[in-house]
């Protein structure tokens, strides 16, 4: 875990609506731009940017989702899981815990018959 | 009190049975996979699946009943067993071709 952050740049980070939101949806499911865009009530551009700035702080994890259509696009899900913040002794100490997913919640959403159509042909 | 001969009788129906419910399990995905993706490879998996299980099962189970109930005369037990493996070495074959379909 890459600690080379400074406080006031997360909270600064944590403040925005936009990022919360984001942090949110995707903390249940992985979803792409266009999804986040309007779960978000947020143009693509604006949550390019926070998606961007999530993971300049690794908070947010990117991963492309292969569709046997071959329209592959990148989707992305939370990998926050706590922000504390202590005050003692004159200073304030931050932590951040990752939940590191191998595998993305909801990926396995496809069915059965996918999974084995794509197992099969990739033999 | 169940002898041994008929307890294996059931012993061996019972895992055929459980067979061709699974194979069918796995053919009947394997087909929907092939609805669903225009997968050739998927259909012939699907019906190397069918014929391995549920084809050459029924057909062994419905001709040894026939022989046991006399109305096939027994010299068709053989050419019976022939054909069973005869679709078995089918489905198996097919899976075989789905594996280099493309």
């Amino acid at each position: 875990m890459s600690e080379d952050w400074e406080l006031a740049e997360v909270l600064d980070l944590l403040s925005d609506e936009y990022a919360r939101s984001i942090l949110a949806a995707t903390s249940v499911e992985p979803m792409s731009a266009k999804e986040l865009s309007e779960q978000v009530n947020a143009s693509l551009p604006t949550v390019y940017r926070r998606i961007e700035w999530l993971q300049e702080y690794e908070l947010l994890e990117e991963r492309t989702k292969v569709e046997l259509s071959g329209n592959h696009h990148k989707v992305y899900s939370a990998t926050l899981g706590r922000f504390a913040m202590d005050l003692a002794e004159g200073g304030y100490e931050a932590t951040i815990e990752r939940t590191s997913r191998t595998e993305f919640p909801g990926e396995d959403a496809e069915d059965t018959a996918d999974r084995f159509t794509k197992m099969w042909e990739n033999l | 009190m169940i002898g041994i001969a008929q307890l294996s009788y059931w012993l061996i129906l019972g895992l055929s049975l459980g067979s061709v419910l699974v194979g069918g399990y796995v053919g009947y995905q394997a087909y929907r996979g092939f609805r669903r993706h225009d997968s050739r490879p998927m259909q012939y998996l699907s019906i190397g699946l069918f014929l391995l299980t549920a084809v050459a099962f029924g057909l062994s189970f419905i001709g040894s009943l026939l022989l046991q109930q006399g109305i096939l005369p027994l010299r068709f037990e053989q050419p019976l067993v022939i054909l069973t493996r005869f679709l078995q070495f089918l489905g198996v074959s097919f899976i075989a071709y789905s594996l280099h379909k493309r």
